[in-house]
């Protein structure tokens, strides 16, 4: 058994592995040095994917067999040559089955079912009736959150910031505002269905309907598969945040709660993981191995990840670059021994 | 037809075999980068954006001239001449 945790940084990505234990890591990189590695992920056939891109040079989709050597693909995700939308980040990458999924800024879903080898828009979101109205939040015009019903993969959920929830039950060919029960950030005269600004989603696998959101707004949890939305924040000391994660096979939820939008630090400058075993009926400090004063790094939406092992480990990834492990479903924790660039992305893998 | 020298930033320099020097045959600057898109498309997709020109922060510079400036990209193309492309710093 061994556990290999890919993490995405501002200057490059760096591969962490470790076994089962996962005390003694392993680190390797950087892999595209100089580019930003924004989202990873590995497909059913073992191949990894990987969203890279750069302020001056754009953004491109890269494939590998070992995390080692790469080969970027010619028939990535591209909007129409002499049209007003720029690629500019693939901000998620999702495998499921035999497909891929890719949202990207600006805000856009796109599909591939050749394992990342040529891709193809999904027009009935990315020319959604609402979308001369979309408008970006403070990280931009990004679809950030892709979910794949595991028992019916024509139910797909897509998250754009500062617009709201998606969801298609065809397959992807048309999509739905879900975002009742969620208060609106940036209210729309014509279309009051949109201005919702989630920042990550999450899904329990045995029951798909049931949806968790790490929204601006505050946490939320559906019931319905995205219909209603009630908020869930009982022992948060904040429902800002970025990141929610659910541990696969033990069923807790995971969020770092930071000060308000306004400030966007850990709250009181204490680095604190919160975690609820019953749904979001409830959540409780972790706190033992991580700092407890003068953190003012945050964590970002694609920054902390949960491995497949029971007990799960879980991996948070810091703007300052610290990067932190827990091993026993965040119980207890330890920083690693590196100091990376700003870290955007990490994704943890565990198997045979 | 003339050969033209093409020198990559180093960051590009993994998205063609030859790396971040290159030669290449064209009768104008306009044909040089039409062949860059045609011949070298992984390298193209950092040169070029969705307008079909250069990025924003890409600089071309043909000999000493900044394409950018030039009025039109139907420039003959002198066997020796050099492509140098280039990110646009400023600041720090």
């Amino acid at each position: 058994m061994s556990v290999t945790v890919v993490i995405g940084t501002d200057r490059g990505g760096f591969v962490l592995r470790s076994d089962e234990r996962r005390r003694k890591w392993k680190i390797d990189g950087p892999i595209f040095k100089g580019w930003k590695l924004t989202a990873v992920t590995r497909a059913a056939n073992g191949v990894w994917l990987a969203g890279t891109t750069s302020d001056v040079y754009g953004c491109a989709i890269h494939t590998s067999h070992d995390l080692s050597q790469w080969r970027q693909i010619d028939h990535g995700p591209s909007y129409a040559e002499g049209g007003e939308r720029k690629l500019t980040q693939i901000w998620k990458l999702l495998a499921h089955d035999g497909e891929c999924y890719a949202g990207v800024s600006e805000a856009g879903l796109f599909r591939s079912r050749d394992g990342g080898e040529t891709w193809q828009p999904l027009d009935g979101l990315n020319q959604h009736r609402t979308r001369d109205a979309w408008c970006p939040g403070a990280g931009g015009l990004c679809a950030h959150a892709i979910l794949v019903d595991p028992k019916n993969a024509k139910r797909i959920w897509c998250g754009i910031s500062a617009v709201g929830v998606f969801r298609s039950d065809d397959g992807g060919e048309s999509w739905h505002t879900k975002n009742d029960g969620v208060p609106v950030i940036l209210e729309d005269k014509n279309h009051p269905d949109i201005g919702y600004c989630v920042h990550a989603l999450a899904q329990d696998p045995d029951q798909p309907e049931r949806i968790y959101r790490q929204d601006h707004q505050g946490v939320f949890r559906s019931n319905d598969a995205g219909d209603h939305w009630e908020r869930i924040e009982n022992g948060l000391p904040s429902g800002f945040g970025f990141p929610i994660v659910r541990d696969h096979r033990g069923g807790a939820l995971f969020t770092v709660p930071l000060e308000s939008d306004e400030y966007r630090i850990p709250i009181d400058g204490r680095l604190r993981v919160f975690r609820s075993r019953d749904a979001g009926e409830s959540w409780t400090p972790l706190s033992e191995g991580l700092p407890s004063k003068h953190v003012y790094a945050s964590v970002m939406r694609g920054a902390m990840d949960a491995d497949q092992l029971d007990p799960c480990g879980i991996y948070v990834g810091t703007t300052s670059g610290d990067v932190f492990v827990s091993a026993d479903a965040g119980d207890h924790w330890t920083v690693l021994p590196y100091r990376l660039p700003r870290i955007h992305c990490l994704t943890a893998i565990a198997e045979v | 037809m003339a050969a033209l020298e093409v020198q990559l930033p180093s960051l590009l320099a993994s998205m063609v075999e030859e790396g971040s020097v290159f030669s290449m045959q064209a009768e104008t600057l306009a044909e040089a980068f039409r062949s860059i898109s045609e011949n070298h498309p992984k390298l193209a997709l950092h040169l070029f954006d969705e307008s079909g020109g250069l990025r924003r922060h890409v600089l071309c510079f043909h000999n000493d001239a900044n394409t950018r400036w030039l009025e039109t990209l139907d420039v003959p193309i002198r066997s020796g001449d050099s492509l140098l492309f280039m990110q646009a710093v400023s600041g720090g």
